[in-house]
């Protein structure tokens, strides 16, 4: 057979339908999408945790956003069709695009693309999430994969940083995170972000993170955020005594083509969204600052 | 692709001509033309109008004949409401890239690289399959050449299908593939079967060559330094004359970099992608503002370093190929091989870390 015929084109997307929404914030907004072809969801092969799809407005361009929902896995105990959530916020040309469609509208995916979270190696383990802002959009599958498998692993700290009580995302679904036992959620605003009746920590998150005085024994870190934020963060996690291998991370360069052709996404040698995004601390510090 | 061996013969410049005509009536030829007082590569309708010498290079590398300055991904249209989607036709017939250059046949293997792996690139892998390239090698070094500094031959075999080699009056001619046999098939009318002895005179060639080109060379271990030097001031210095306009990158036969962009309306657009380059400060730029190279010395740097140091593999050739391009159409003079040389020498001399 043709080389031609045996490869598929990369960029041709499957269409999928917004089947509803949720608003976080005034500039955030988590779609949840279902394939509009019943084939190609039945063809779909699902994601792990931390992997990213490229997501198109038709006539706008295309987004890179995490798959932010549980992961979908084919041999797992759901018979229902593939949904796909992806938590966006509103910043540029395809994002406000996407903002102002609507349910029922269709958009292009492609994807899944990237490394994962490596889950299955923390089991038995205590996990730390940390999220500043959007970041949390990026921990959220592996957060709900953990929690729904919470038998597998330790006790799960979840701490959702923002710059305003206005700006924190997943307000909604926080208290059911917080049911499951053994799975804490600690809220906080940078200073001079709370409200009057804020009930949540106000301070930055790697002073907050030291604040909670967690046992780095048996522990993982996993952290997504503003590239400002992982500086301060790392000096945090090295003074309490973490290990670089304790932690984990998700880079977020900008990205085109998902596949390590476009060229953008380099650090050093590593492409992001081929080799990455996930990589430990450990493996960052081997990287150029380059990101 | 690894060289075979295949037929070899000796041709005068009336049976090259003839063979070229006979390769037209079955494929689109790509050869060098003169275009307004510029030699480029284009689609010939007659073999005498390819310009095969023994020296001398085309102002851009054939690579847009594989990865074209723009094309479409896919077009969309919106039909009562529904999307539609359609992949571009991918080409049928053959293409036949002539008198292609041995560093630009390589620059096309560096191209592979990027798109044949992992993921497959269908419309790049679609037009290589249907592609020979047929090289000439050089007898001369141009001014801004630069191949043997860089790990290089003006004779190198490396993506070449059929190879030319300039002999005294007579074009060398040998089938290096089984896809450069089938161009060649039984040789042509009057061809002169090639003796060992002609072969023998590509280390001759090479060697004259080398001789004349007065830069470098670039080692290989100076990647681990260069790679070290990321910090080093001294990019600071060297980078001060780049103007940023990314020349290097387009003319350059191995840059592979592209933007991705919808251009459309309300009914119908294209998912387009276009050459773009690392050396852009938008070709970095997150949407929320955030810029890991906002500076013209961190581009630059990238460049250079992208051609020189960061590799998967230690043993992988130099991602430069030493056309000399960017050098003769850099608008500030840089000279990409004087850079590396002046980096290294201040990032040894003044340790890895230092300030400049």
């Amino acid at each position: 057979m043709p080389l031609a015929d045996a490869v598929p084109n990369p960029y041709h997307p499957s269409l999928m339908r917004i089947q509803d929404y949720t608003d976080e914030t005034a500039d955030v907004r988590t779609l949840k999408l279902q394939f509009v072809d019943d084939a190609e969801a039945g063809e779909f092969t699902g994601w792990e945790p931390g992997q990213f799809g490229q997501f198109t407005v038709f006539g706008a361009g295309e987004s890179v956003f995490a798959l932010a929902n549980a992961p979908w896995r084919p041999n797992g105990d759901r018979d229902l069709a593939p949904t796909i959530e992806c938590t966006f916020r509103m910043v540029g040309k395809v994002t406000s695009a996407l903002r102002a469609m609507s349910k029922g509208q269709v958009i292009g995916f492609r994807g899944p693309y990237g490394n994962h979270f490596p889950v299955d190696d923390w089991k038995g383990r205590h996990l730390v999430f940390i999220g500043g802002g959007i970041g949390m959009a990026a921990l959220r599958s592996a957060m709900l994969d953990v929690i729904n498998r919470k038998s597998e692993f330790g006790d799960i700290v979840i701490l959702n940083g923002a710059r305003s009580v206005a700006d924190m995302v997943y307000s909604d679904e926080m208290p059911s995170w917080e049911q499951v036992d053994g799975v804490e959620v600690v809220r906080t605003v940078d200073p001079g972000g709370e409200t009057e009746d804020w009930d949540g920590q106000v301070g930055l998150l790697p002073n907050v993170f030291e604040g909670l005085g967690l046992d780095p024994e048996n522990r993982i870190v996993i952290a997504c955020g503003p590239p400002i934020m992982l500086h301060y963060l790392f000096l945090s996690l090295g003074k309490v005594g973490y290990s670089p291998e304790q932690v984990v991370t998700t880079l977020e360069n900008k990205m085109k083509c998902g596949i390590g052709h476009c060229g953008r996404c380099y650090v050093g040698p590593f492409s992001v969204c081929r080799d990455g995004p996930v990589v430990t601390w450990a493996e960052l510090n081997q990287l150029p600052e380059d990101y | 692709m690894k060289s075979v061996k295949g037929s070899s013969w000796k041709l005068t410049e009336a049976q090259l001509r003839e063979w070229l005509r006979g390769l037209l009536e079955e494929n689109h030829v790509v050869a060098p033309v003169e275009e307004d007082g510029v030699v480029l590569f284009r689609r010939i309708a007659s073999a005498d109008d390819a310009i095969v010498e023994a020296s001398g290079k085309t102002r851009w590398s054939p690579k847009e004949f594989l990865f074209p300055r723009t094309e479409a991904l896919y077009r969309y249209t919106f039909a009562g409401g529904a999307v539609q989607i359609e992949d571009p036709p991918v080409p049928e017939k053959h293409q036949v890239l002539f008198a292609v250059r041995s560093c630009d046949a390589s620059g096309l293997v560096r191209l592979d690289e990027i798109f044949l792996s992992g993921t497959k690139d269908l419309l790049y892998a679609a037009r290589r399959e249907n592609t020979s390239v047929v090289t000439a090698a050089c007898a001369a070094a141009d001014p801004e050449c630069f191949c043997t500094a860089v790990g290089y031959s003006p004779v190198g075999e490396e993506g070449s299908d059929v190879q030319l080699v300039p002999l005294d009056g007579v074009w060398l001619l040998r089938a290096l593939t089984d896809k450069g046999q089938a161009l060649v098939g039984d040789g042509g009318e009057g061809w002169k079967k090639a003796t060992a002895a002609d072969g023998k005179t590509l280390p001759a060639i090479e060697k004259k060559v080398a001789g004349q080109i007065d830069r470098g060379p670039v080692n290989q271990e100076w990647s681990q330094v260069l790679e070290d030097g990321f910090e080093h001031g001294a990019w600071d210095r060297l980078a001060q004359h780049c103007l940023g306009c990314s020349v290097c990158a387009y003319v350059c036969p191995s840059c592979s970099c592209f933007d991705m962009n919808h251009q459309g309306n309300a009914w119908c657009g294209e998912q387009c992608r276009s050459w773009d380059a690392c050396t852009f400060p938008l070709f970095t730029h997150h949407a929320s503002g955030h810029n890991p190279r906002a500076t013209k010395q961190q581009r630059y740097r990238q460049r250079v370093l992208h051609k020189f140091a960061f590799r998967e593999e230690g043993d992988q050739p130099f991602r430069c190929v030493g056309c000399g391009r960017c050098v003769a159409q850099c608008p500030a003079g840089l000279d990409i091989v004087n850079t590396v040389a002046a980096a290294v020498e201040a990032m040894r001399e003044e340790g890895v870390d230092a300030a400049g």
